[in-house]
């Protein structure tokens, strides 16, 4: 009950035993006492040239126009801005839309916690033990409604309530603080990471700048040496050697095609599937013009499918194109290009035959002392090459893996700051639970929470799931529920809300959204799932996470009681 | 049903399933209009618009119905004669018997049967085993009183060609009876008001065999086999009839797919009915068009379709049309200066109502070519008998009051049914409707109901709930329970066709479902799929019925469970026209074309009677909603206008069509605020609220794809405005219950048109965006339309007219209008000067937590300067059938201006002592009259001080005098009456 609505009722607490005892009108809080002292007259509090009888105070008519002759009854509970207006004089506007000149009735629930209550709530037969635990809000008047004081019990079932959840907290506080200490740990890593790669990208950086220099110096020195070969098989040879790499790029470019039809069409199975799944669930009855128009088309459009055997059978055709030419398919491009051996092809041929790790590790040994050999003149430069010397490759080449290596650092690099700039909400706390997720049934379903990434509905009647959403933001906001005896409720006050929105999309609306509203728990627990209309979600979900800010006041302002 | 590979080898098979499903949908498939039939493509409404439009174009064009003259006799108030109907050259006649009758009420009416169905001397196509009569029954269903007979009635006049019958009140009505042609003229004081077949339209379709086919023809002409058919059936047809009538429609006919036989042939009756020097024509509700009725047969700014009423569930109706809705009552009325009269169609079949407005050149000789407007109506329905009630007037109260004494007046609904209700498909679960319950009273928004539509039963089986979403219903019951509210669930009258559901067992063995042309059990879709439908025409079924709603057997209900009843038109997704086929067999052998348009409420009767006492020994007044209606209804429950949309024009509709049900005997109507389909913007919904305040059913509702618009969500300042209009419906419970025992009395409309109050005001006639609310003078004009910042409010007549919030004197004249302002936070309210109402001022969460606060009179001042001004009050235990043994409150409050008291006496001068309080009456000892407001009041209630005398006792009061400022009227305030509400008392100024 460390909530909201508590707190309201506290602050007056305190001097609430000593205005007790005096005999007040009905009503009166103990700060505002001092106006019903008078046994002969009462002055309105907010008109005091109005004077009364104190035989009209609380007699059920409502006189002064800021209520305060009527601290113990209804009778002036429509002065207030939601009435409908009447004039009245007297009052600051000049109508009954105006502010009362008492908070409320008070009931002092000597054992427990003294409130105000609303006055439309006096005299109308409900006892509203919630807030008035003495049942002094019902005067018999409201045909004949008496209401025992319960404050004894309510008040000792209170404090054994709180003491168990001051006890649930502090426990549910220590949990946070572990988490607290794993996303500490976890941050921590991502900065050593963020380190690290800063370092290896300062070197690779330097490295880059070295073999920049390198490569234009081989370039240049290269660029008096190489001598120029006609190249291979004359003219049909270039126009092979051009025709082999437009047809390679054709290839890589089909290929890349392909997948990308291939996933398109795992993706129109889908969209199938849950078209034919929709067709066959949905509510024919539901008079919906939009989903009825739907089922439809999808009906005529899967009555027009033929199958896919035709592009199955281009299929193949495409795969026998893809085909890595060779001698026995595509073009054997060797026909035209003549292989002429050479003493540098031995070389370079005899890493085919090694295994990956071996071949990578002689390849870049064989190409150092290539390169050493070429610029010592004992070997020479690579006659076959076209129109670039090996040496000037492997420059090229160890600067562009340099490059390489330091765009993918950098990558790296960029995606653990982005992490780091994350919110993960209070001290970073949901950095813990990255890649945990809890569930929930809930009738048919079963409802996911994947932490910081997605809300997901598993059907339990094999209908699949459904995306809820996926992570966008943390919010917060004011929760206003009533407590649950098991704890297990969001309570009044400011909650953290987990945002999850584009999900999956809904028939004839939007993406479906969940709004995930945390409290305070020893676990992590889906609690309830609700979707109070139709696809937006909410999840309430306990969680240590969530036990932030302990010193709330009603705690301490128990003690004092 | 269908297999998710395309590929696979069920695939053909697949589609011929759904072929199969497709053609079941069809009717469902696209809705609107065109689900719908219009005149032309309904047989009988074809037929008799040809039959009008030939008689019409013959100069020489005569009725072929005549009175045997030596059939007539006439006994104690009772006028019947043989009516001949001539079928073809040779002059073969049909007898249609006719009966006039007159009752003590002054109501005439007029049946018209048919010989040789009556005897049952017909054949019936397909060995049917339907009734052979026409149907009979429908007067056992509707009529509940006033049929006793007018035995001072007497015969005027009688000779060869005519008999006159004078009866009625001071036998000032005349009904001139013609023999031939067949007509009847209905006059009052020798004024002609009505005429029966003035333009020669009666017809009634008598029983023929069908001619069949020779089938040898048929065989020989298989090619082009359609056109001969029809030519033959022509040959046929002249053959064995005189006139060229088109006979495609007489045997069968079909829409959208079904198939509709017609074992007994063409039997529609047809009627004109003009209303002599009347051009405004009210009432055959429900319409979605204007309060006064448009002409039907085209023309600019007119329909061209007649009015329909065929009960139906509209999808997304259309405004400004006479399409069929989903209730009818067949009661027009007509309204001139100086007289009011009406009829009611006493007919359960589809009808239609052509309307035409014509001048009369009656006098041709009257200098000036002076003319009047008459409209001539048209009407015909499908089956049944020709059974007309004539009500001649003269005012609009006599004919509510004389149409509710046939038909019954309003129910006295339970007190907390005229407080606010929220409701929505859905409220998901009983978490849900906790946490709505407890953010309405955190926002200060008062509500008495709460509504659960179909989702929260266990896959829609009525009868049960979602084990998953309300596991807990007592536990949200008692919640509900605490502030003294209610919660009602929909019951509809499909019975999920389950293995294993009790409720569809019973149904199914006990023979208490409707029947299919065959005799089995009909099966048709709704919202549970595959379903079965109770008849509720059977006396058997609807004790079973009452058997289901025992708090033992609909287990999760409590005694603040009430129920709404949906879908009962019926509505059949997929059947012809969204309902049943007409060729359906009810209990008793009657085809659904007879019963139609009574289904509805027998079901919703069934109910009303099933919740009335649902444990031995209680016995509590029910709520019952219904969506589909018909004359006696309103006998049982409350309607609402349907599945309206959130917009300003359906916002703007729904007050001509409350104002129609008001008039029709049927005023506990609302529509649904917010509007069920779609978003309101936030304007709207606000305003709606204000609007709905007024409606005598007021309740929230939105479709189950719309956003959440609990008035708590809306944010400021709209929740607040609404608040405001919630209070306002609040405070003035006492005046609205007062006026709902006023149509239980006497039929009185609980909100009136212009027309109604002030009939002697022509420029009043057409407007029906403004009201009176019961006898407070209460004078509204919600806004309805968007951006709109004042509301011009037409005044009818010179009284004094203040503004309700502010005290205002509003500058008025007679029939001219008067410019309120009315920006977002105000309803444009006017108080009409000279009377008294009640309210209760203390704002409280429900209307029950009101029951013990002290009340608060308003006075009105009216032009006379506060001479005088009266009102009334009724309070009962607002729940139980006390009130029907005097258990009841009913003061009439009088100013009298020249001694300057207010005084409260007993409204019906009872004798205090003949009552034996009970223990509410006890308990209202100590509910008092608070203060008393007199706004307008001269000066001389300028004092400090007035007398309140009551009970033997005299105490002064003080007295509050504000003098007229800023335009403001004068006031003064009685403070602390404390006289007792119950007792007689006074209140002296001197």
């Amino acid at each position: 009950m460390r909530r909201a609505g508590v707190f309201v009722l506290l602050g007056t607490l305190a001097h609430g035993s000593l205005a007790a005892s005096k005999s007040l009108p009905r009503g009166v809080g103990p700060e505002f006492s001092a106006f019903y002292e008078s046994k002969a007259t009462f002055k309105c509090i907010g008109n005091p040239s109005i004077a009364l009888k104190s035989s009209q105070i609380n007699d059920n008519s409502c006189d002064c126009p800021d209520g305060s002759d009527e601290p113990g009854t209804a009778a002036c509970a429509h002065l207030d801005p939601l009435s409908p207006e009447q004039p009245l004089l007297g009052s600051p506007t000049g109508t009954t839309n105006t502010t009362r000149a008492l908070p409320g009735f008070w009931c002092a629930n000597d054992g427990h916690i003294g409130s105000y209550i609303p006055f439309m709530y006096v005299d109308d037969g409900v006892c509203d033990y919630e807030l008035c635990c003495d049942g002094s809000d019902e005067s018999a008047h409201a045909g004949g409604v008496v209401c025992e004081n319960r404050c004894g019990s309510i008040g000792k079932e209170w404090r054994r309530l709180e003491e168990e959840r001051r006890q649930s907290v502090e426990r549910s506080v220590k949990r946070r603080q572990t988490l607290v200490k794993e996303a500490r740990e976890l941050r921590r890593k991502v900065e050593v990471k963020i380190t690290s790669l800063k370092g290896e990208l300062e070197s690779l950086e330097a490295k880059k700048e070295e073999l920049e220099k390198k490569f234009e110096e081989v370039q240049r020195s290269e660029r008096g040496k190489v001598v120029k070969g006609e190249g291979r098989g004359g003219k049909l040879g270039v126009l092979a050697g051009l025709a082999k790499t437009r047809v390679s790029e054709l290839r890589d470019t089909l290929d890349k095609v392909l997948d990308q039809r291939d996933d398109l069409q795992d993706r129109v199975e889908q969209l199938e599937g849950i078209l034919t799944k929709f067709r066959e669930d949905y509510n024919p009855n539901f008079n919906d013009e939009g989903v009825k128009a739907a089922v439809k088309s999808w009906e005529d459009y899967a009555a027009s499918a033929t199958g896919d055997k035709k592009s199955e059978l281009a299929d193949a055709d495409i795969m026998e194109v893809l085909k890595e030419d060779g001698e026995s398919s595509g073009i054997n491009w060797a026909e035209f290009e003549e292989e002429g051996a050479s003493d540098a092809a031995v070389v370079y041929h005899l890493e085919a035959y090694l295994p990956g790790f071996v071949r990578d590790y002689i390849h870049t040994k064989i190409n150092v002392l290539r390169v050493w050999l070429i610029e010592n003149g004992v070997l020479a430069d690579n006659p076959d090459s076209d129109g670039e010397s090996r040496l000037v490759i492997a420059a090229r080449e160890a600067l562009e893996t340099a490059k390489n290596d330091i765009s993918s650092k950098t990558t790296a690099l960029e995606e653990q700051k982005g992490d780091l700039q994350k919110d993960y909400g209070p001290d970073d706390i949901f950095r813990a639970f990255k890649g945990k997720c809890v569930s929930t049934d809930v009738g048919e379903y079963e409802y996911e929470l994947c932490w910081v990434d997605k809300t997901t509905q598993k059907s339990k009647k094999g209908h699949g799931n459904t995306n809820m959403g996926n992570f966008v933001r943390i919010d917060r906001e004011l929760a206003d529920e009533e407590e649950r005896a098991d704890g297990k409720g969001l309570g009044k006050g400011q909650r953290i809300v987990l945002r999850y929105d584009n999900g999956q999309g809904c028939w004839n609306g939007p993406s479906r959204r969940t709004h995930v509203w945390l409290a305070c728990a020893e676990t992590d627990e889906v609690w309830r799932v609700s979707e109070s209309e139709k696809c937006v979600y909410k999840m309430e979900v306990g969680t240590p996470a969530a036990c932030e800010a302990v010193q709330e006041p009603g705690v301490r302002a128990k003690d004092e009681l | 049903m269908l297999v998710s590979s395309p590929l696979s080898g069920k695939w053909t098979a697949s589609l011929c399933l759904l072929s199969t499903l497709c053609t079941l949908w069809t009717p469902a498939v696209s809705v609107k209009e065109h689900d719908f039939k219009k005149c032309d493509q309904s047989g009988f409404c074809k037929r008799n618009r040809v039959f009008a439009d030939n008689a019409g174009a013959s100069s020489s064009w005569e009725s072929p119905y005549n009175i045997l003259p030596e059939s007539r006799s006439f006994k104690d108030g009772q006028f019947q004669a043989i009516v001949l109907k001539t079928i073809n050259a040779k002059g073969d006649t049909v007898r249609l018997p006719l009966t006039v009758s007159f009752l003590e009420s002054g109501t005439a009416r007029v049946t018209v049967d048919e010989e040789k169905r009556q005897n049952k001397e017909i054949e019936l196509r397909y060995d049917s085993k339907v009734r052979k009569e026409r149907y009979n029954e429908a007067e056992e269903w509707v009529v509940v009183g006033g049929l006793g007979l007018d035995k001072e009635a007497t015969v005027g006049f009688e000779d060869k060609s005519q008999t006159t019958v004078k009866y009625g009140p001071s036998s000032a009505f005349e009904a001139v009876i013609k023999l031939s042609p067949f007509t009847i003229d209905f006059k009052r004081d020798g004024e002609s008001q009505i005429k029966f077949n003035d333009r020669g339209l009666l017809n009634v379709e008598h029983w023929r065999p069908k001619i069949e086919q020779p089938e040898t023809e048929k065989k020989e002409g298989e090619g082009d086999g359609g056109e001969k058919k029809e030519e033959t059936t022509l040959e046929n047809k002249e053959g064995s009839s005189s006139s060229g009538e088109d006979e495609s429609t007489w045997w069968d006919e079909s829409f959208g797919g079904n198939t509709d036989t017609k074992p007994r042939g063409p039997e529609s009756i047809a009627l004109d009915i003009s209303f002599s020097g009347f051009d405004h024509v009210y009432g055959i509700p429900s319409h979605a068009g204007p309060l006064s009725l448009r002409e039907t047969r085209g023309g600019e700014g007119k329909y061209s379709e007649p009015y329909r009423l065929y009960n139906a569930d509209v999808f997304e109706y259309i405004l400004d049309s006479p399409m069929t809705l989903y209730g009818a009552i067949p009661f027009m009325q007509a309204h001139r200066k100086g007289s009011s009269v009406g009829v009611f169609w006493l007919n359960a079949a589809e009808t239609w109502i052509d309307i035409i407005k014509a001048k009369d050149w009656r006098n041709p000789l009257s200098l000036g070519g002076s003319s009047k407007t008459s409209t001539h109506t048209h009407w015909f329905s499908e089956s049944g008998l020709l059974d007309v009630f004539v009500f001649l007037g003269p005012t609009p109260q006599d004919l509510t009051k004389k149409y509710g004494e046939l038909t019954g007046y309003t129910a006295m609904p339970q007190e907390f049914a005229l407080g606010y209700h929220q409701c929505r498909w859905n409220y998901v679960s009983d978490e849900d409707v906790r946490d709505v319950d407890r953010k309405m009273d955190k926002s200060n928004l008062p509500y008495d109901v709460i509504w659960l539509d179909i989702e929260y039963t266990d896959e829609k089986k009525y009868f049960t709930w979602d084990k998953h979403t309300f596991p807990d219903p007592i536990g949200m019951g008692k919640q509900l329970d605490n502030h003294g509210r209610k919660l009602v669930t929909i019951i509809d009258p499909h019975i999920k066709n389950a293995e294993g559901y009790q409720v569809v067992t019973e149904l199914k063995s006990k023979e208490h479902a409707v029947k299919n042309k065959e005799g089995s059990i009909f099966e048709g879709w709704c919202w549970p799929g595959s379903s079965h439908w109770i008849d509720a025409f059977s006396p058997a079924a609807r004790e079973w019925w009452a058997t289901l709603f025992k708090y033992d057997s609909f287990k999760g209900t409590m005694k603040n469970t009430w129920i709404w009843n949906d879908m009962n038109e019926p509505s059949v997704f997929n059947g012809p026209e969204t309902t049943m086929p007409k060729d359906n067999i009810h209990y008793g052998g009657w085809e659904h074309r007879d019963v139609h348009n009574l289904n509805g409420m027998t079901f919703h009767n069934a109910t009303h009677h099933a919740v009335k006492s649902r444990e031995p020994g209680e016995l509590q007044r029910p709520f019952v909603l219904t969506r589909s209606f018909f004359s006696g209804s309103q006998r049982v429950g409350a309607m609402w206008t349907g599945d309206n949309q959130a917009a300003w024009d359906h916002l703007h509709a729904s007050f001509p069509m409350i104002l129609s049900q008001g008039i029709s005997g049927f005023p506990f109507s609302g529509a649904d605020v917010g509007g069920f389909f779609g978003n309101p913007e936030k304007d709207l919904q606000t305003r709606w609220y204000q609007a709905g305040a007024f409606y005598p059913f007021f309740r929230g509702h939105a479709h189950i794809d719309s956003r959440r618009r609990e008035p708590y969500l809306a944010g400021e300042p709209y929740t607040s405005i609404i608040a405001a209009a919630l209070r306002l419906r609040y405070s003035l419970l006492p005046s609205w219950y007062t006026a709902f025992h006023q149509a239980y009395v006497d039929g009185t409309p609980i909100i009136k048109p212009m027309f109604y109050t002030h009939p002697g005001e022509e420029a009043g006639y057409d407007i029906d965006d403004q009201f009176f609310v019961g006898n407070t003078g209460l004078l509204a004009k919600p806004v309805t339309e968007q951006d709109k910042v004042t509301a011009e409010i037409w005044i009818p007549d010179n009284e004094v007219y203040y503004d309700y919030f502010t005290y205002k004197t509003i500058p008025t004249s007679k029939g001219k209008r008067a410019a309120i302002d009315a920006p977002l936070q105000k309803i444009p309210l006017l108080m009409q000067g000279g009377h008294i109402f009640a309210r209760r001022d203390r704002p409280r969460r429900s209307s029950s937590l009101m029951k013990w606060d002290d009340y608060t009179l308003v006075v009105t001042i009216g032009r006379d300067g506060g001479k005088s001004a009266e009102g009334d009050l009724y309070v009962d235990d607002g729940e139980s059938y006390d009130f029907e043994k005097g258990q009841y409150i009913h003061r009439k409050f009088v100013l009298n201006g020249e001694a300057t008291t207010i005084s409260s006496t007993d409204a019906e001068s009872r004798d205090p002592s003949s009552v034996k309080e009970g223990d509410w009456m006890k308990k209202m000892h100590d509910v008092k009259v608070d203060r008393i407001v007199i706004v307008g009041a001269p000066a001389s209630w300028a004092k400090k001080q007035a007398t309140v005398e009551s009970e033997g006792k005299s105490w002064p009061a003080s007295l509050d005098y504000s003098a007229a400022a800023h335009g403001r009227a004068s006031f003064a305030t009685v403070k602390k009456v404390g006289a007792r509400i119950g007792a007689d008392w006074k209140v002296v100024v001197s």
